[in-house]
């Protein structure tokens, strides 16, 4: 081969090579720096800003327990909207018309257990902004309620079965066998699913059920739980932390992952070494996820949450930080722009604008 | 290094069997005390009660302070107290078993406990028990049997340590 041929060669390899070594770099590392990362949160944060509001548990400031804030996308405008000083609050949820919210009231220095918290305290229905709140049940009530797509009817996760209820007479009016399902219980935005989280053949599994026949199938196996529905109903947002990492004396840390509703293409979203990602939720219209970035494994609900944070979808899948054992698994990554907002615990998004001052 | 008197060499010698008697009488003694497990709470709590060897324990006990969860173990069913029981082999899921029974209840889980403090396999309890595993624990279970058996899982309520009855095991 002459010299010619040879310099036309590697101009051709390093052609091809040269988006995917592109890919493997994490722009917020060594393409762009801290300075440009910072830039493109900012921009992100811009973007956000008028897309309605997201509601959260976080500490409050002025009495110390957990309450229930509202604040923009990027993190303005932020408020408390229980400032219960005898109360801690957690679990939010917009109803599907972003009317109502519902969420779970625990007594005052109750640890709210993150793997338990669905079965803990009285579940509460107020205004979105938080007003008017209303004790729907006792302590330990409606374990695990969630709403159904007219915000009619709640479905409420039991030891003895999956039970549909009324809510404005509050009868149960459907029961289904549970399946094994165990916790972090959610019904699709079109009615047609549950997802959570199971005992088969190992537990950590995360499920899907049929609402109408009361079939299940996996969607995700092993270490997996927080699942959440995107709004086309057809995906499932989750925590996973998958076996086999060195991190963590080889505990390894827990990954956002997405898979459709036939358990098929499992999918990264959002990973970084030395962090567990949970809490996992999309904006209403997809384009955004919302989760929270903890150093200890749980999420932080027992003592005061973790950063909450949001990237586009679009730009998954993202790892954060330098994470060498992470990056090793997922060489092309998108690495886009993270916003990182305040600590806080389970945050939910809505576009409507519920978040007027009272 | 000291010389000892002829006299010290003769207690000694008289001592040590002395000892060494008195030893092996406490251990037969002890050997010989059994406990068939029963209390208030073996009898009543549960719709079952069995004594039963613990054949095996399949999996590794996890202890997560983190995570809570049953483990399910194979039992050989010595004698049924109460209820019906229509295998001799069982499979019983016990609450965070790393734990001893009687520190094991806690927010998940309120009506459980018991005497014995591991478990160990050829050990024999006696098991307040309820079925099936679901309908009574809501949390993760290891269940290394799933494969191979479809029988449902009973729920361990109250376990305590038999220790020397006459079971023939």
């Amino acid at each position: 081969m002459t010299n010619k041929k040879i310099q036309i060669v590697f101009v051709l390899i390093s052609v091809l090579l040269a988006p995917l070594v592109q890919a493997r770099q994490p722009p917020n590392v060594s393409v762009g720096g801290q300075g440009d990362s910072n830039e493109r949160a900012a921009q992100l944060a811009k973007e956000v800003a008028d897309k309605g509001w997201i509601v959260y548990a976080a500490r409050s400031s002025e009495n110390g327990t957990w309450d229930l804030f509202l604040s923009r996308p990027d993190g303005s405008h932020r408020r408390n909207i229980t400032n219960t000083a005898n109360f801690e609050e957690g679990g939010p949820r917009f109803s599907p018309d972003s009317a109502k919210l519902l969420y779970r009231r625990f007594p005052r220095d109750a640890v709210i257990n993150h793997d338990l918290w669905g079965f803990q305290g009285q579940l509460i229905i107020a205004d979105a902004n938080g007003s008017n709140p209303v004790v729907i049940g006792g302590d330990r009530e409606y374990p695990w309620a969630s709403w159904s797509p007219d915000g009619k009817q709640m479905a409420c996760l039991t030891k003895r079965a999956i039970e549909i209820v009324d809510l404005t007479t509050k009868q149960v009016i459907r029961r289904l066998p549970r399946k094994g399902i165990y916790q972090q219980f959610f019904w699709s935005p079109d009615g047609k699913w549950f997802c959570g989280v199971a005992n088969t053949a190992v537990m950590w599994t995360i499920v899907r059920m049929d609402v109408a026949t009361g079939d299940t199938n996996i969607i995700h196996e092993f270490q997996s739980c927080t699942p959440d529905w995107f709004p086309d109903s057809r995906n499932i947002i989750y925590a996973s932390r998958p076996p086999g990492q060195p991190g963590g004396n080889g505990y390894g840390f827990t990954q956002l992952w997405a898979g459709d509703g036939e358990g098929k293409h499992p999918r990264l979203l959002y990973g970084e070494d030395g962090c567990h990602i949970y809490g996992g939720a999309l904006s209403p219209d997809g384009k955004y996820v919302l989760f929270t970035k903890c150093s200890e494994d749980g999420g932080g609900s027992e003592r005061s949450g973790a950063p909450i944070c949001i990237m586009r979808l679009e730009d998954a899948p993202t790892i954060g930080g330098e994470s060498r054992d992470l990056r090793r698994v997922h060489p092309i990554t998108k690495d886009g722009p993270v916003l990182q907002l305040v600590d806080g615990w389970e945050p939910y998004w809505t576009y409507v604008e519920v978040g007027a001052e009272k | 290094m000291t010389d000892i008197p002829e006299t010290a060499y003769a207690n000694r010698l008289t001592t040590i069997p002395l000892l060494l008697l008195l030893t092996t009488a406490l251990f037969t003694s002890c050997s010989r005390k059994t406990d068939a497990g029963e209390d208030g709470k073996v009898t009543t709590l549960g719709s079952i009660e069995v004594t039963a060897q613990l054949v095996e324990i399949r999996g590794r006990l996890l202890n997560d302070p983190l995570y809570d969860y049953a483990h399910v173990m194979k039992y050989k069913v010595l004698q049924v107290h109460r209820g019906n029981v229509d295998k001799d082999i069982i499979y019983v899921g016990h609450y965070n078993p790393a734990k001893p029974r009687d520190k094991v209840a806690d927010a998940r889980v309120q009506e459980i406990g018991g005497n014995l403090k591991k478990f160990r396999a050829g050990d024999i309890h006696r098991m307040a028990l309820e079925i099936p595993i679901d309908d009574y624990y809501m949390g993760g279970i290891i269940n290394k049997y799933f494969q191979e058996s479809k029988d449902p899982i009973y729920w361990a309520v109250w376990t305590n340590k038999v220790i020397n009855t006459d079971f023939p095991y």
